[in-house]
């Protein structure tokens, strides 16, 4: 049974509708992040489904339960808000006891929960300050205590990172992914950034404009991104996109790119058609350094830049008249003074899009553009190694 | 342009000349003179009308009417100013111990003397001077007259199912009070409600029996209280030591009568100002008042009382107590000259006095209707105008055996400590009238006596004006 | 650069002497100019009394006088009575004016009106309504039945009515600085707490009345002042009557000073209740600030 589930959510601010009609279910126990740039209707999703936003069309279900017309504290949910919404004048215990309030429970039972709550949050030495005497990762712990002592069926997320420094994300991201670990709660948990959606979701749902580009686990959304947005907004650096013709179809179909001639993968040799627009993406860690007498196709590139980066180095390179940006491992970098390198790209890893559509052409698709939505295709190869 | 200049030139040309021509008989053409007024009968009447006085003589007077309340303390600031506003001042006559002992008022004795023939002098009411007198100078000119007596509704009195309910209730003839058990019978029968009967026409409003003072504002209560314990037989201070006396039996039952009306008065009788008070009786609403007489004249002009339209006001003496008839107190409402002005402007307020107060002008206002309460025998005694004003003879009577009001420079802590005190009392707040008034009088003395003896008996002692010795 | 420094110093002098003389002239002399009257004998109005060094003795005049204490007290009375409804009652228009609903800008700006009038003007208006016999309040009183009240004609109401009327005058200020804080308030814990599912009543006692705490004890401290000075509305309405039952500090000193003349013992009572008032309040507010820092601990 999933745990939150919306059916076709519509919501409109007078005229102008805001989320188009979004279809999304949540495991039990699952850690989904809805990604997205600013104002791509992930924040008033979530706050649909929290109740602090009324629903204008669809269906919202909690465990199992139609909760449209439900009060937020009847959902059996928690949030924990970007700015923390901790009261001020209160300690860090008061606002865990505050939160517990309507809940009636015995003293013993409530000291019991907040005191597990610090525990495993580590607030046990805070517990009598007040947040104004907390640093911005204490305050998220303590926002995170408060909802987890209510011991809720879903703990709502409402970029509660981005009001943090960058070190003290990273610690906070940390604990969060420990926490779910640990509690096993459904969380639905919303950013634009895409490293917390990589680095805690098991599912991300990338929206855009009020509607849902893409579902999948962080590796498909990286390796298969299902249209040309889900392909530049995934990925750091992100994908390098070339315009393009399907030069020959059928065996041994290659395409054109500006003055290059790049084999198409062999897995779309049927589905492409001689003369098709497409967008040509290639990951820049998909981009190798090889020696001018190596066997593979390879290409020639004048250096731009080179960004050095310790473990490894992004090139910005220009070939055949198309930039790009390559990640290679710092030691293969180039020599300074070195004006010229030569590179190689494996054709099954590159991303073929239709440009007039902007979806990813697949194996299989003759042609047609697949509907965006909850099916995801499992028919595809997976790409296991896509790590950021 | 020329023409204009021309004409300019030629308007100065005429003012210089005109004003050299006119030198003569007109002597302080030119003085502009301000008076710090009341805006109430004595000021009012004449307001209008100085105009005339500055076509005679080129004198143009200028009048500030200010409510009573705040007055006093205006013309004290006044007074302590060493370059004054204003040349004329009105003062009332208790006043006068005040602002005499300060040196504030100018003497009038030599002027009035001077030109006794030309004011009248004879005319004046002996007592009416002697108000406005401080040891012995006269240093305020009567503008108004007034005297404590009772005024009622006579087409309720005079009426004959009235005068047989009267009968049979109380057992005597219903008539105007002559005591002040009667005064308090009438009162308690006339008490009404909307809707009863009243001179055998349905009241369309409640009828209060009486209307008296109660309000401490500017000790209203006590300019009340004073004339009731005179007529107990009272007086203000103990002639041995120049302190206040007034908490003897005397004193007491007078606060206790005046206690025993409240039940007949309007409900909200602690609010009852001056203006407030003798509204009722002007507007029909209360079926007696015992009062001064300064607003009396309205009583029985349509223009500014709905009682002269609905009923008739009748006027007599002031009822006695059981210690049988007494002298009552008179009031004096008077124009003054700040002693601080300059000679001129002094010789210039004194035409205007004259002018002001002049049996002419004063009985022009009483044959215009609206009048104020008057001074002088000529004008109380004229038979037409006492038809007029049924009053008059009432105001004329009752000065042959009167006693000039308090004069003492403490007036203002008499005024203030009796006003709060009797409030008080009348409130319920004091439970006796003894206690108030002993509280009153124990915070006047308590100023006067670390003045020596002398000093506090000059200031009690009523020296005859020596504007009357012959 | 010491030459510079020396310019600087006097250019400064020169912009603050201004600032400076207003201060001596309209402050610093009179308070002086009063300390020292309060130790002489002096009567406007008497010229003849000889205006001397008396010392303490009107100090010790006030200290031992009944008007005075009972003056101070009837001070104390209107103020509690006054701060407390002003209190309630503006916290809670401006939790009214603060919601998201129609019309509530303007019924805002329409609260805001009473205070804009001057004090005289308002004690009028409410004469008006209060008036024996013709009041405004006593025909709508009339209306359901109840009785006339002489408002401000009997000892037993007179203070109520004058407490009324600078309700009705000062409620929109306590209305209007409560509103500013209220929506200064960020929103999210109110959605924490709507999430959590705390009372309405919880969330106004434990969430936004603690978070109001410090501008409601600053707008109670301004107004405690103010209401320590109340004058012109009295004087229109009762003049300290009947009675003594509206006779405040501001009418004592008034009345020893302009009505008996006694310009010493009025500026004597002037220090002595400025004194009383300072300590007071500062007291006041200095627990009520350290309930609030206690509270939570």
């Amino acid at each position: 049974m999933s745990s939150v589930t919306l059916r076709n959510v519509v919501k409109r601010y007078g005229q102008v509708e805001v989320v188009h009609g979004i279809d999304l279910a949540v495991e039990e126990g699952e850690f989904v992040v809805l990604l997205g740039p600013s104002g791509c209707g992930k924040t008033t999703t979530l706050r649909m489904v929290a109740g602090l936003e009324d629903i204008s069309g669809g269906e919202l279900e909690i465990a199992g339960r139609r909760v449209n017309d439900v009060q937020p504290k009847d959902r059996q949910i928690a949030m924990v808000f970007q700015n923390y919404a901790l009261y001020p004048h209160m300690t860090v215990r008061q606002n865990m006891e505050f939160a517990l309030k309507p809940q009636r429970l015995s003293a013993t039972e409530a000291e019991g929960r907040i005191g597990e709550a610090a525990r495993i949050l580590g607030l046990e030495p805070l517990l009598a300050r007040k947040p104004s005497q907390l640093s911005g990762g204490q305050r998220q712990r303590v926002a995170m205590a408060r909802a987890m002592v209510r011991t809720p069926k879903v703990f709502l997320f409402d970029e509660p990172l981005s009001n943090l420094d960058a070190k003290l994300r990273t610690q906070v991201r940390v604990e969060i992914a420990k926490l779910h670990k640990r509690l096993g709660t459904t969380i639905l948990y919303v950013t634009h950034d895409q490293i917390e959606a990589m680095t805690l979701a098991d599912k991300i749902v990338i929206m855009k404009d009020g509607r849902i580009e893409q579902i999948g686990s962080p590796e498909e959304v990286f390796s298969l991104p299902r249209n040309l947005f889900v392909a530049s907004f995934i990925g750091s650096p992100a994908m390098n996109l070339m315009p393009g013709v399907v030069a020959a179809s059928g065996g041994g179909a290659a395409l054109t790119c500006g003055s290059l001639q790049i084999p198409a993968p062999n897995a779309l040799s049927r589905v492409l058609k001689t003369a098709q627009q497409v967008t040509i993406g290639v990951r820049p860690s998909d981009i190798r350094l090889v020696s001018s007498d190596a066997a593979t196709t390879s290409y020639d590139a004048s250096i731009e830049v080179v960004e050095y980066l310790g473990t490894e180095a992004l090139l910005n390179l220009s070939a055949g008249g198309q930039a790009l940006v390559a990640q290679v491992p710092a030691s293969d970098r180039p020599t300074a003074g070195q004006q010229n390198v030569r590179i190689a790209f494996d054709p099954d890893r590159l991303h073929i899009f239709d440009t007039q559509s902007g979806q990813a052409i697949r194996p299989g698709d003759c042609g047609h553009v697949e509907s965006i939505g909850g099916r995801h295709g499992t028919r595809d190869r997976l790409h296991r190694e896509a790590q950021v | 342009m020329v023409q204009w200049k021309t004409m300019v030139w030629a308007a100065s040309m005429a003012t210089l000349l005109g004003g050299t021509a006119l030198a003569d008989d007109k002597p302080f053409a030119g003085v502009e003179l301000k008076m710090l007024g009341i805006g109430d009968t004595s000021v009012t009447r004449v307001a209008p009308i100085v105009g005339e006085f500055e076509k005679q003589t080129g004198i143009k007077v200028h009048i500030d009417q200010l409510p009573y309340p705040g007055l006093i303390d205006k013309i004290v600031v006044e007074a302590s100013s060493s370059s004054p506003t204003y040349q004329l001042l009105w003062v009332d006559s208790p006043w006068v111990g005040l602002l005499g002992e300060a040196g504030a008022l100018e003497d009038m004795t030599a002027r009035a003397k001077r030109d006794a023939k030309e004011i009248g002098l004879d005319d004046i009411i002996p007592v009416q001077l002697q108000e406005n007198t401080w040891q012995g100078k006269l240093l305020a000119f009567p503008a108004s007259g007034m005297i404590w007596m009772q005024q009622y509704r006579a087409d309720l009195l005079e009426n004959a199912d009235e005068q047989a309910n009267f009968k049979k209730k109380y057992g005597y003839d219903l008539a105007p009070a002559k005591t002040w058990a009667q005064y308090r019978d009438i009162a308690e029968f006339f008490t009404r409600k909307k809707g009863e009967l009243a001179g055998g026409k349905p009241l369309d409003f409640d009828l209060y029996g009486a209307s008296q003072s109660y309000s401490r504002v500017q000790g209203a209560i006590t300019h009340d209280y004073f004339p009731f314990m005179r007529s107990f037989g009272g007086d203000y201070w103990d002639p041995k030591t120049g302190l206040c006396a007034m908490t003897s039996d005397a004193h007491v039952k007078a606060a206790e009568y005046m206690k025993s009306l409240i039940p007949f008065n309007p409900p909200d009788y602690l609010g009852l100002m001056w203006d407030i008070q003798s509204g009722f009786m002007e507007r029909g609403e209360a079926a007696e008042a015992a009062y001064w007489s300064v607003r009396s004249v309205r009583l029985t002009n349509p223009k500014e009382a709905t009682l002269a339209t609905i009923g008739k006001a009748g006027f007599a003496e002031s009822p006695v107590s059981d210690a049988g008839p007494q002298p009552t107190y008179t009031g004096t409402l008077g124009f003054a000259i700040n002693a601080k002005s300059s000679d001129k402007e002094k010789d210039a307020a004194w035409e205007f006095i004259k002018w002001a107060t002049s049996e002419k002008i004063m009985r022009r206002f009483a044959d215009e209707g609206s009048g104020v309460s008057q001074f002088r025998k000529s004008i109380l005694s004229d038979p037409a105008l006492q038809k007029k004003y049924p009053y008059y003879k009432v105001l004329l009577d009752s000065q042959v055996n009167a006693r000039r009001r308090i004069f003492h420079p403490f007036y203002q802590d008499m005024e203030e400590n009796f006003g709060v005190e009797l409030s008080k009392y009348m409130a319920g707040e004091t439970p006796t009238a003894l206690e108030a008034l002993s509280n009153a009088c124990n915070a006047v003395n308590s100023r006067l006596s670390i003045f020596p003896l002398e000093q506090r008996l000059r200031w009690i002692q009523d020296v005859p004006a020596e504007v009357l010795a012959k | 650069m010491s030459h510079t420094a020396g310019r600087n110093q006097r250019i400064a002098l020169i912009f603050l002497l201004p600032a400076v003389l207003i201060l001596f002239v309209t402050t610093i002399y009179p308070m002086v100019y009063a300390l020292w009257l309060s130790f002489r004998n002096y009567d406007l109005s008497k010229p003849f009394i000889p205006r001397i060094f008396v010392g303490l003795a009107n100090y010790l005049e006030i200290l031992t006088s009944q008007a005075f204490f009972h003056a101070l007290l009837t001070t104390f009375k209107l103020m509690a009575m006054t701060l407390s409804v002003q209190l309630v009652l503006g916290v809670g228009i401006a939790l009214l004016v603060t919601q998201k609903l129609p019309g509530m800008a303007v019924a805002r700006t329409l609260l805001l009106i009473p205070m804009m009038i001057s004090p005289v003007v308002v004690g009028l208006v409410w004469l008006f309504l209060y008036f024996p016999e013709l009041g405004y309040l006593n025909y709508f009183i009339g209306l359901v039945g109840l009785g006339p009240v002489p408002w401000i004609t009997s000892t037993r109401w007179a203070l109520t009515a004058i407490a009324i009327a600078d309700i009705w005058q000062w409620t929109p200020f306590i209305m209007m600085g409560t509103a500013a804080a209220l929506q200064s308030l960020s929103p999210e814990p109110y959605e924490a707490a709507r999430i959590d599912g705390n009372s309405r009543w919880d969330v106004f006692r434990y969430v936004t009345l603690p978070q109001l705490k410090p501008v409601l004890i600053s707008l109670l401290f301004l107004r405690a002042i103010d209401a320590f000075k109340i004058y012109d509305i009295i004087y229109v309405l009762t003049k300290g009557g009947p009675g003594d039952a509206t006779e405040v500090m501001s009418l004592y000193i008034y009345r020893q000073s302009f009505t008996f003349w006694r310009m010493g013992v009025g500026a004597a009572a002037s220090f002595v209740s400025l004194i009383i008032i300072t300590v007071l309040i500062t007291f006041f507010f200095k627990s009520m600030q350290r309930s609030q820092v206690t509270q939570a601990r």
